[in-house]
């Protein structure tokens, strides 16, 4: 059988995959997914380098590492280039196709992008990404729209979503109609996703959803999407398949947790006791990325949730993937863990149906956990709403899918008066073009060179979080070459100790660990043998900094002749006062000596840059002052 | 066996070391002295006796009662005064005369006149030496801005206000218009009171982009006058010299012949005796001037040493106890290249400010065939803020020019000194630079190769990294990560 490969046809990889053997099916390796969900996005791009060549080796339908909330926390928190990371993989993977998870009008993000931008945003990326898979957590089809155009405009695989949940209103002939409204904008050359993000109800309604599409499009080519924090998405994956799905999401087994998606082999194995076929997949090379993951994990603990076991009460909750986990630390942090048996069990369930029972999945997800836990830590439920929940209700993310708040949500909300708030400002803003280029110029300004596409693209998305990045790499380097046991070191190297790794070029280095001591000026001195010559690194001692010691202020040129334009006159530069050529209470005029300074045995004149009185002298005749130290203070003439 | 003398080094930091190690050399006795701050300093640890001569700083190495008052208590036979504090000092080479001691230099007289700019002038003038125009001590007040005008507006602007007591690249200003000579000379004459108790000026043609070349001459107590061929030194900053080269790289050999000889018949005008340096400046069209003699060892005799192989302190110390030259001029021979960087505890990119008060805590220094330190730093050294920032001179010997250049840059990158910012770096920076590489600069060198300024220290990909490694080690978590 053909295999689906990278740059392949549209047209031709939908009709493979339509074609299909009977008893066949295909996995997706969702990398990506598991990495949000169990590590919370941490996984780096080291490892997953490693993993590459079994992975490559694997024959997956397509391998998920891009998308969702990990392009901002790759220029965040892993500070890689989320561009250079596809291109590195892409190296490594030259047949795999690379799959993204994108929020439709929210991009990767949290909240609505102009539409100029999205399109920006998707046809770069679009170089890079072979299958688009495309959300909204409201499930309406126009919020997607633009994402929908840009992909097939690039030609890349279109997989548009519908967001799954439970509950009376989700029944199969609303979520076929959503098919067919889908269907009706993308045209039928798409792979149709059941995004089961919470990992809902049971392997009996999964089976049946797929068999209710598959009756009404029989072509269909449907990809199971789902989570495994009931410990039961296999069971859900072996009755979307046995109803007729092509495609399902599972991850390797070594990094598998209680969040994300379930072991690729254990779906694996239940399949082929029904006879289907996992095609083209090699489970010797599914095996071997484990093996090569293992020593990987522990370094990854740290970012592991504390709270083990599977959770079937998901069906009650709905929280999708990581947000279980994460609810669970944020508890911990805000001193409420008593309280989460009363949010999860009861206070959640209720918002969701006050809120519309819409898809708990990102954004909307996070309003609905910040709503309840609002509505618990306050007291007065819905007293105290968030810009965001103003934004739903006013329907600004879209219309609710199946009905709408009731009034005294809304006079909670806005007050007596929200009806005429709701008239007024109710349904989806038109959100303005930004001006593209003059962004591209500001971004120039911020990093002091002419940006690349790609750098604009991910600026536009994150502006400071991505001039932050910029700036590490100029200062770090190419970082993803370091290991996680590096890069996510806690307590120090040991005295000694020798790390080896090779850098973007592909040069070898070894840096041994030297010692750290204070210096005379209370700044830590860490010693580090770098390629065999001996480096000290300076940083400032944070006690000593934080307790405010008297350090000379750091201040350019130019704020130094800012100062002194309002008559506070520092040393322009590092000298000896020579000479104080004016006394406390003299007249001065523009031009007038005030101090000679004398450096590099050369005596220079500090002349008043401004008319007036001088009001108090700091300087000393001898002083050896450094630059930005205050000499003296003129009180400009009215 | 010649007698053993005790000579005391009246100065301190490497050249005070350079000097107590030709005495060593010679069996004779070195006696250091110090100012408080350099309680710790190499070059009491290595001289036999040493003398405490107050707490300084910069002004007990500056008096001449107490330094003589230490000769005489150590019962000194001669000093010498190394570069700067009382090299050049007639009052202290007379003190010394007056006290019996031998002063390792020309006579106190010859000091003062050469010392002196505009007699120095008069002198050369007299003796046919070509001069680059220029006046003798301007007047007092209005009749001296009168002549300064006059001068001006005869040999037009760019001209020179000079410190007639000035030296070493001190006191001197450039003025470029009228209005600029206005405001400046008072202020010249101001500043040649403070630094040399004496307010004369005088002015001097500016020579554009000029080569700064020298001559280094030794004459004994008989009459004897040689050269030991020159040196180019036209790579400065703001007046004071950088890099050093021996012989000058001017290919017209007949053109350094007659500068040489010139050098030898000014010594001999000027009565002089010991070592000393003849400079002068080389116009465009190989015309060359005369500047000054500097009475004093140099800085940078050592590029001088490497290509004669003669040891000119060694020599000095022997014409000063009466010796004749041991070589005459036909024994002098130049055998390659030379070159001397002056490896400062400064940030150059930041106006080269001195590092003072910094610790070396790693110091690794290059070695090897034609390398030559002169070094007063070592692992531990902390950088003083009361005295000059030189750590060490780096000289390295060639067979040919390229191989002095290449050694050079080799040495470079072979230093380690972790603490203070040095000129290292900007002097890598340099050495790979296609003009300097030719051979081909001028006084404007810095000036019309600022990006020389501009490099990144640290900058490769491992190092980049390591900064990072650095931070998560010692933040013990990575900060950019959690």
């Amino acid at each position: 059988m053909e295999r689906i490969v990278h740059g392949m046809e549209v047209s031709k990889a939908i009709k493979i995959l339509r074609g299909r053997e009977e008893n066949g099916y295909y996995v997706t390796n969702t990398a990506r997914d598991l990495s949000q969900s169990d590590f919370k996005n941490r996984i780096l791009l080291h490892t997953d380098l490693l993993a590459a060549p079994s992975r490559e080796k694997a024959n997956y339908f397509s391998l998920e590492i891009t998308g969702g909330a990990s392009i901002h926390v790759d220029i965040l928190r892993k500070q890689v280039d989320p561009f250079l990371k596809l291109e590195l993989l892409r190296e490594k993977m030259p047949n795999t196709m690379f799959q993204t998870l994108c929020r439709g009008i929210n991009l990767f993000g949290y909240r609505p992008y102009p539409q100029n931008v999205i399109r920006y945003v998707v046809s770069e990326f679009a170089k890079y990404v072979d299958v688009w898979r495309v959300f909204d957590f409201m499930n309406h089809v126009p919020n997607m729209q633009a994402v929908f155009e840009e992909v097939q405009k690039a030609g890349k695989i279109l997989e548009p979503c519908i967001c799954f949940s439970t509950g009376p209103e989700h029944t199969n002939e609303y979520y076929v109609k959503k098919v067919g409204e889908l269907q009706d904008v993308t045209g039928d050359e798409i792979i149709l996703c059941i995004k089961n993000h919470g990992g809902l109800g049971t392997p009996k309604r999964i089976g049946e959803l797929v068999d209710a599409i598959m009756q009404k499009y029989p072509e269909m080519v449907i990809h199971y999407h789902g989570h495994n924090t009931d410990g039961n998405d296999v069971g859900r994956i072996e009755a979307a398949v046995l109803n007729g799905a092509a495609i399902v999401d599972a991850a390797d087994h070594e990094f598998t947790g209680y969040y994300g998606p379930a072991p690729i082999l254990s779906v694996v194995h239940t399949l082929k006791d029904h006879g289907k076929v996992a095609i083209g997949l090699d489970e010797e090379a599914v095996m071997e990325t484990s093996e090569v993951l293992r020593d990987e994990r522990p370094h990854y603990e740290f970012f592991e949730s504390q709270f083990k076991g599977f959770d079937p009460t998901v069906q009650v909750h709905k929280l999708p993937g990581g947000a279980t986990g994460s609810s669970f630390e944020q508890a911990v942090k805000g001193g409420f863990l008593d309280k989460m048996p009363e949010i999860l069990k009861d206070e959640l369930p209720k918002v969701q149906k006050e809120l519309g029972n819409y898809w708990s999945v990102t954004p909307g997800s996070q309003i609905l956990w910040t709503t309840a836990v609002s509505n618990v830590q306050g007291g007065d439920r819905y007293g105290n709403c968030s810009g965001d929940l103003k934004n739903l209700l006013l329907g600004k993310y879209g219309p609710f899918p199946f009905y709408s708040p009731p009034d005294w949500i809304y006079e909670k909300a806005f007050g007596s008066d929200w009806k005429a708030i709701l008239e007024k400002d109710g349904g989806m803003d038109e959100i303005e073009d930004m001006d593209i280029e003059q962004e591209r110029k500001a971004l120039a300004e911020k990093i002091g060179v002419e940006p690349t596409d790609q750098q604009l693209v991910t600026y536009l998305q994150h502006p400071v979080d991505a001039v932050n990045f910029f700036k590490f790499e100029e200062k770090f380097g190419r970082t993803y070459v370091l290991p996680p046991a590096i890069f996510f070191r806690t307590g120090g190297f040991k005295l000694g100790e020798t790390l080896n790794f090779r850098d973007h070029e592909g040069k070898e280095h070894v840096i041994e660990i030297g010692p750290q001591q204070k210096n005379e000026d209370a700044e830590w001195n860490v010693y580090l043998n770098v390629d065999h010559h001996q480096r000290v690194y300076v940083f400032e001692d944070e006690a000593a900094s934080a307790a405010g010691t008297a350090k000379v202020p750091e201040l350019s040129k130019q704020e130094i002749e800012a100062l002194a334009k309002d008559g506070d006159i520092r040393a322009p530069f590092g000298a000896n006062v020579y000479e104080i050529s004016v006394k406390v209470g003299d007249e001065v005029a523009v031009g007038d000596p005030l101090v000679v300074l004398e450096a590099m045995k050369m005596q220079t004149p500090v002349e008043s840059p401004v008319a007036g009185k001088v009001e108090e002298i700091s300087a000393s005749v001898g002083d050896a002052a450094k630059p930005g130290v205050k000499l003296l203070r003129i009180a400009k003439a009215e | 066996m010649e007698q053993q003398k005790k000579i005391l080094v009246a100065n301190r930091g490497e050249i005070a070391l350079r000097i107590i190690r030709a005495i060593q050399e010679l069996g004779h006795v070195a006696v250091a002295i110090y100012e408080t701050p350099d309680s710790e300093a190499l070059h009491i640890r290595t001289a036999d006796e040493a003398i405490h001569i107050g707490d300084g700083p910069r002004c007990d190495y500056l008096n001449i009662e107490k330094v003589v008052a230490a000769a005489k208590k150590s019962k000194a036979d001669a000093v010498h005064p190394g570069y700067g504090f009382l090299a050049e000092n007639p009052d202290f080479a007379k003190a010394c005369e007056e006290a019996g001691i031998a002063f390792i230099g020309p006579k106190s007289e010859v000091i003062q006149s050469l010392g002196d700019k505009v007699t120095a002038r008069r002198i050369m003038k007299d003796a046919g030496i070509p001069m680059v125009p220029g006046t003798q001590n301007l007047p007092a007040g209005d009749a001296g801005m009168e002549e300064a005008l006059a001068f001006a507006s005869k040999y037009g602007y760019p001209i020179m206000l000079k410190a007639t007591a000035g030296g070493g690249g001190r006191g001197i200003r450039r003025v470029e218009n009228e209005k600029q000579l206005r405001a400046e000379l008072p202020a010249a004459r101001s500043e040649a009171m403070a630094a040399f108790n004496s307010d004369n000026v005088y002015i001097e043609k500016v020579v554009i982009n000029p080569k700064h070349v020298e001559v280094q001459i030794i004459a004994d107590n008989h009459g004897n006058v040689v050269h030991l061929g020159t040196r180019d030194c036209s790579i400065q900053r703001r007046n004071q010299k950088l890099v050093e080269i021996a012989p000058s790289l001017i290919k017209d050999q007949d053109l350094l012949d007659s500068i040489c000889d010139t050098a030898v018949k000014a010594a001999t005008a000027a009565n002089y005796t010991n070592a000393g340096t003849v400079e002068f400046l080389v116009d465009k069209d190989m015309n060359y001037f005369f500047m000054e003699i500097n009475t004093r060892l140099q800085v940078e005799h050592t590029v001088t040493e490497m290509v004669t192989g003669i040891d000119i302190v060694r020599t000095q110390i022997k014409l000063a106890f009466g010796k004749p030259l041991a070589f005459g001029q036909d024994d002098v021979q130049l055998r390659g290249h030379a070159i001397e960087m002056r490896i400062n505890a400064e940030d150059p990119q930041n106006n080269f400010m001195p590092e003072g008060g910094k610790t070396v805590s790693v110091y690794r220094s290059p070695g090897g065939y034609g390398v030559r330190l002169d070094g007063f730093v070592y692992q531990g050294f902390t950088i003083p803020e009361v005295y000059d920032s030189l750590l060490v001179k780096l000289t390295v010997h060639g067979f040919s020019w390229n191989e002095t250049v290449d050694r050079l840059r080799r040495c470079l990158s072979n230093y380690v000194i972790v603490g203070p910012k040095t000129t290292v770096p900007f002097y890598l920076n340099l050495v790979s630079d296609p003009d300097f590489k030719r051979g081909d600069f001028d006084t404007s060198f810095l000036e019309t190769h600022t990006h020389l300024l501009d490099y990144t220290e640290g900058s490769n990909e491992g190092n980049k990294l390591a900064r990072l490694i650095a931070e998560i080690h010692h933040k013990k978590e990575n900060p950019y990560a959690i």
